[in-house]
C-alpha cells in the first residue's frame, strides 16, 4: 500500500513546507523561512531540529556583524523530498484511475 | 480528510510553495558587470574615434556604430551563457531551467521591434542619421524586456527596467527641448545605460549575493 511508503517525518504538514521551499532554492535564512511559512519562532525551530537531527537538513552558522542561520537540503533530505513526492503522485494517480 | 485528498492537497501546496519561492534572475552580477565594462569600452572608444590621433584615426560611421553595440551585445550573451552553464554545472541543475524558458518566453516578443529596426537600420536607415531613433529603440525596449520579468525577478532587475525604459522616453523629449546638442547623444546614451547602468545593478546584485541572510536569528 502507497500509504505506508509514505515518510511520516516529512509528510507532517509544516516539515513538508519547510522541505518544499528548501527544494525550490539552494539555501535559506531562518528569518526567510518564518516569512514565507508565517509560523512562531518556538514551532519553526522544533521542526528545523527534527529535520537536522535525521540528517535531512543542513544548517550553517555565520557571523557577519550579527548571527545568521540559514538551512539547505542535504543529498539525504534531497533524495527523501524527491521520493515524497513521488509517492504522493502515486497515490493520486491510483485514485484518478480507480 | 481522507489519505488520498490529503495527497492532493499536499502536491498542491508544495506545488504553490516553490512556485512562489523560484526568483529568477535574468541577468546576473556578473554578466551586467561584463555588459558594462564592454559598454563602456565600446563608448569611449567611439568618443574617441573622433579625435585624429585616436587609434582609430576616423569617425565611426553609422553602421559601424551600429555593428560595435551588436558585438557588445552578442559577447554579453556568450559571457551569460557561460555564467549561467557553470551556475547549472555546480548546482547539478539544467543548463535551461524552468526559470531560463519562463524569463525568455517572457523577454522574446519584446525583441521583435528592436531586431526590425535594427535590420532596417542596417539597410537603410543608416543613410538618414536616425542613430539616436535606434538608440531610444534599443533602451526601451530592453527596459520593457526586463520589466516583462517584474513577476519573478528580483526588485533589482525590474527598477533596471525602469531606469532604461524612463532613459529611453526622455531622450526624444530633451533632444527636442535643447537645441544645438552635439552630435554623440546616442553613443553617450549607450554608455550611461548599458555602460553605467549595468555597473551599478551589478555592484548592488553582488553585495546582495555576497549577503544572503539580512535578518538577525533569533534561534
Amino acid at each position: 500500500m502507497d500509504f505506508d511508503k509514505l515518510d511520516k517525518i516529512i509528510h507532517e504538514k509544516w516539515r513538508l513546507a519547510i522541505m518544499a521551499l528548501l527544494a525550490s532554492r539552494r539555501s535559506w535564512s531562518f528569518q526567510e523561512l518564518k516569512a514565507e511559512l508565517k509560523m512562531s519562532d518556538g514551532n519553526l525551530i522544533t521542526h528545523m531540529r527534527t529535520l537536522h537531527r535525521l540528517g535531512l537538513i543542513s544548517v550553517t552558522k555565520e557571523m557577519r556583524g550579527r548571527p545568521q542561520t540559514s538551512y539547505a537540503l542535504t543529498a539525504k533530505g534531497r533524495t527523501s523530498f524527491r521520493d515524497h513526492v513521488a509517492v504522493l503522485e502515486q497515490i493520486v494517480k491510483q485514485w484518478k484511475k480507480n | 480528510m481522507d489519505d488520498r485528498s490529503r495527497a492532493k492537497e499536499d502536491l498542491r501546496v508544495i506545488r504553490t510553495l516553490m512556485e512562489r519561492a523560484t526568483i529568477y534572475r535574468a541577468i546576473s552580477a556578473p554578466t551586467a558587470l561584463v555588459g558594462g565594462v564592454l559598454s563602456i569600452l565600446s563608448a569611449v572608444l567611439i568618443y574617441l574615434s573622433g579625435y585624429p590621433e585616436s587609434s582609430v584615426g576616423r569617425v565611426i560611421r553609422p553602421r559601424e556604430f551600429a555593428f560595435i553595440w551588436i558585438d557588445v551585445l552578442v559577447l554579453t550573451v556568450i559571457a551569460n551563457a557561460f555564467f549561467v552553464w557553470r551556475e547549472a554545472k555546480s548546482s547539478g541543475r539544467p543548463f535551461i531551467s524552468s526559470g531560463m524558458r519562463l524569463a525568455l518566453r517572457a523577454i522574446a516578443p519584446n525583441l521583435i521591434v528592436p531586431a526590425l529596426f535594427t535590420i532596417w537600420f542596417l539597410k537603410l536607415g543608416f543613410l538618414g542619421a536616425v542613430e539616436l531613433e535606434l538608440v531610444v529603440i534599443w533602451v526601451v525596449f530592453y527596459g520593457l524586456a526586463l520589466l516583462s520579468t517584474a513577476l519573478f525577478a528580483p526588485r533589482s532587475l525590474a527598477i533596471l527596467g525602469w531606469a532604461f525604459l524612463l532613459t529611453g522616453v526622455s531622450v526624444p523629449v530633451v533632444a527636442n527641448a535643447v537645441e544645438g546638442l552635439p552630435d554623440d547623444v546616442p553613443n553617450v546614451v549607450m554608455g550611461l545605460t548599458f555602460g553605467l547602468y549595468h555597473l551599478i545593478y551589478a555592484a548592488c546584485a553582488w553585495s546582495r549575493k555576497r549577503d544572503p541572510g539580512e535578518q538577525p536569528v533569533d534561534e
